[in-house]
């Protein structure tokens, strides 16, 4: 594929691929993208990724800071185009690089991957500006319909690797459930995990302990109750995460919403089509968390507000640990609500060259077992040992051998945005508006 | 009005170019306005260029719907650059706030008696002949408005040759001599509101100017600050206001940006200063309670009440739900709340005032139907 590897190289360095080869790699993204569900399944590691809203320079500096394509895997949660001066470059590279490592970049789309908001935010005018006619916007449209809605990652450790000694290494017993780090990979913060809920007495068994890429929301044809517990999934007067066992993450742009209770209904849904006005569809990219008690409307016209509640109601029945949305400007580039059960990525740092907010991706690291989170589970101790003489987490392991109440370990990496001469690349210092 | 060189000259500095949505105005732009290359001079040309910057976004809000202005297009030939749905809707809340206040000045003062209103650093804006037209009828207007000569000239040239403000004013014989710094002309059909346009630099404005002024420190007089002494030097703000001590009855109108110091202000301090752009007040009176006491302590005569709103505020507060359903509309409503409460709330309008039989207290907002904020001028 060495007209794909040109296509990327061209597009690394921000210059813009000729129509008829954007023709060409929309053509073969969109038969790539048919054959996914409308909710991907994704195997950890990954890195997960908030809007990027065509500012190029800042996806190199993402790519810097989290690793590159194809060494890191990639979860792009939506909102690649609008506002930002390079859409065209900025989707175009994420949708070469995800033909040419298909395994390795999941694009989900977002609010603004849609024919009638990219009329408006800047989408469309610029490919209207650097090719002289709408093709290629109506190209990257019909790219737009084919992106899944969502995605549920597996197989994520519910701690993260610290080093055996040195400043970064942890105390004997204790486990990483929260790590912040800066762009030069030094840490900002790091937040154990709290002791385990009590009371639990899980049924185990009754999960879908594989590792097969089968989640439990996937293979719940029965009823979701017997998943776990009850109440393990909204026992959450503590500080720490009260995810279910199965550690499963749901990915989305927006957020919940009030049709669909379970994962197994975005599913259904026929998502080849314009984000429509209203209903699921809409919702799932449009809605945002707020801290309300159910459903409230949306201050932005589309989708909805939804509180904690839901957010626990809809984790515990879907056997989710947490949500990973977008959607949201939040200035210190990541924001965890109702006791980590969701989490706000935002990775457009200085939003519209204006708002002088950071940026941050969402790793979530693979189990080091190597069977994901479900099998240890079951309660296979030794196995996640791993042959490692890894002492620590054997013992938590048989304090804890349920994993109850531990979401993913989630390291963020915050980093701010790039100086657009930066690396060679051709930039014009952008001009923000204000009122003046 | 803006140079048409200006990109250019903060190109040449490392600065921001003319690209982006709505900036450069294209081939018509006025002659050499810029042409000192002076620190001062490129200074004044780059202040001067943030009228256009205001009338592409007046005209992008009028254009979309947002506001109601049959005069915007006659003093601004920026049609057709579009902004974005938070710029249009920022627009939309400032001007509307500014006509509450307007119209509330000019409601609770006496109609029978002669009303000032003085606009500072007014560039293209349309409010003189939106409020001669309003559906109220007010009456006994003596608008002024001060700005740079080169401004001034080429609004005098709009109303005398454009048809539809022509139609509003008519220009007065007697004082239209080359050497006055100063023209009237005469709303049509209401003799009593006269517009008086002054070729000053507010810089420049001392006691000794009364008289060139025109203006009467007797009558009620409303001063409005539309993005004008942010730019100005402190001891030039000082100096201007206290130029306005002894108006006994005098109301004062600010709007403009506050908290530079939190990331969203510390990058608009930056990006504004990429385009030559200072403000000595963002630093003076960073806060609205600094923007309150700056109204409570002018020199020579402090204002005995003070209010103040963020725009965000406003928006929120004075626009009818109604209204922001309406406006909302227009664009499909804003894909990002959280961007616009940052923004929004980075603007201020303040105001207060002092005298007798009138005030300018609208707290409340949605004032007096018909003329609600949705339809301010219709």
């Amino acid at each position: 594929m060495s007209d794909l590897d040109r296509a990327i190289a061209q597009l690394r360095a921000c210059r813009p691929i000729p129509e008829a080869e954007v023709r060409e790699l929309c053509h073969k993204a969109r038969e790539l993208l048919i054959e996914e569900g409308n909710v991907v399944t994704v195997n950890a590691p990954v890195t997960i990724c908030g809007d990027i809203h065509g500012q190029f320079h800042d996806l190199m500096e993402l790519f810097r800071v989290g690793g590159d394509v194809p060494d890191t895997n990639y979860l792009f949660m939506g909102d690649f185009v609008d506002r930002g001066f390079y859409s065209l470059e900025s989707f175009l590279l994420l949708l070469c690089l995800k033909v040419r490592y298909p395994d390795r970049m999941t694009l989900i789309r977002g609010n603004h991957e849609s024919r009638q908001i990219t009329t408006v935010y800047g989408f469309y005018d610029e490919c209207l500006r650097k090719y002289g006619s709408a093709n290629v916007w109506r190209y990257c449209c019909d790219v737009f319909d084919y992106l899944a809605l969502g995605a549920i990652v597996l197989g994520a450790s519910n701690t993260l690797d610290t080093p055996k000694s040195g400043p970064l290494a942890a105390a004997p017993g204790e486990k990483i459930e929260v790590e912040v780090r800066n762009a030069d990979r030094q840490i900002i913060s790091r937040f154990l995990r709290k002791p385990p809920n009590n009371g639990h007495n899980g049924n185990v068994n009754g999960m879908s302990a594989t590792t097969t890429g089968v989640s439990s929301s996937e293979s719940a044809n029965g009823p979701p109750t017997n998943t776990g517990p009850p109440g393990s999934g909204a026992s959450g007067s503590s500080g720490g995460s009260v995810g279910n066992p199965a550690g499963a993450v749901l990915c989305v742009h927006g957020g919940l919403s009030p049709l669909i209770d379970m994962v197994d209904k975005i599913r259904l849904l026929d998502r080849k089509q314009e984000v429509p006005h209203e209903g699921a569809m809409c919702d799932l990219l449009w809605s945002d968390p707020d801290e309300i008690d159910g459903w409230g409307l949306s201050p932005r016209g589309a989708g909805f507000l939804f509180g904690a509640d839901i957010v626990k109601v809809f984790n515990h029945r879907n056997d989710l640990s947490l949500i990973a949305r977008a959607h949201q400007l939040v200035m210190e580039g990541f924001k965890e609500m109702f006791d980590a059960s969701i989490v706000t990525v935002w990775s457009a740092p200085n939003y519209c060259y204006r708002c002088g907010n950071v940026a941050a991706i969402l790793e979530l690291t693979e189990d080091d077992s190597g069977l994901g989170v479900l099998s240890r589970s079951n309660g296979e101790v030794g196995r996640s040992d791993g042959g490692m003489g890894d002492r620590q987490r054997g013992v938590l392991m048989d304090t804890d051998p349920l994993g109850y109440g531990e979401g993913p370990a989630r390291r963020y990496r915050v980093f701010q945005a790039a100086p657009q001469d930066s690396r060679g690349m051709p930039a014009k210092k952008p001009v923000a508006d204000y009122f003046l | 009005m803006s140079a048409p060189s200006i990109p250019n000259l903060l190109s040449l500095r490392g600065g921001a170019t003319g690209r982006g949505r709505g900036r450069g105005r294209g081939p018509s732009a006025g002659p050499g306005s810029a042409s000192a290359p002076t620190s001062s001079g490129r200074h004044d040309a780059t202040i001067q260029g943030t009228d256009n910057d205001a009338a592409v976004s007046r005209t992008s809000a009028v254009e979309l719907g947002y506001l109601s202005d049959p005069f915007a297009a006659a003093f601004s030939d920026s049609r057709g650059q579009r902004r974005l749905p938070i710029i249009n809707r920022g627009t939309y809340t400032r001007t509307t706030a500014i006509d509450i206040l307007v119209n509330h000045f000019l409601s609770s003062t006496d109609s029978s008696k002669p009303r000032q209103i003085v606009s500072l650093g007014a560039g293209t804006d349309t409010r003189s002949c939106r409020v001669f037209t309003s559906p109220e009828n007010h009456s006994n207007i003596s608008y002024h408005e001060i700005d740079f000569p080169t401004i001034i000239s080429r609004k005098k040239q709009t109303i005398l040759s454009h048809p539809l403000p022509s139609r509003v004013l008519s220009p007065t014989q007697s004082d239209d001599t080359s050497e006055s710094i100063s023209t009237t002309f005469h709303h049509r059909s209401v003799p009593g509101n006269t517009l008086t346009l002054h070729a000053l630099d507010l810089r420049d404005l001392t006691p000794s100017h009364s008289p060139l002024l025109s203006l009467s420190p007797s009558y009620p007089t409303l001063l409005l600050s539309e993005c004008c002494l942010c730019y100005l030097p402190l001891p030039s703000n000082h100096s201007l206001l206290s130029f306005f001590s002894s108006f006994s009855s005098l109301g004062l109108v600010i709007y403009e940006p506050i908290l530079p110091n939190d990331a969203f202000g510390k990058m608009m301090v930056s990006n504004l200063a990429a385009r030559g752009i200072t403000m000595p007040t963002l630093s003076a009176y960073p806060t609205p309670t600094d923007q309150e006491k700056r109204l409570h302590e002018i020199p020579g005569g402090g204002l005995k009440e003070a209010r103040s709103k963020t725009i965000d505020q406003i928006w929120e507060g004075w626009v009818s739900d109604d209204e922001k359903e309406r406006v909302n509309s227009l664009e499909g409503g804003l894909d990002e709340v959280e961007e616009w409460r940052l923004l929004a709330g980075h603007y201020i309008v303040a105001w207060g005032w002092r005298g007798e039989g009138w005030d300018l207290d609208v707290d409340g907002g949605r004032l007096k139907p018909p003329s609600g904020p949705g339809t301010p001028t219709r």
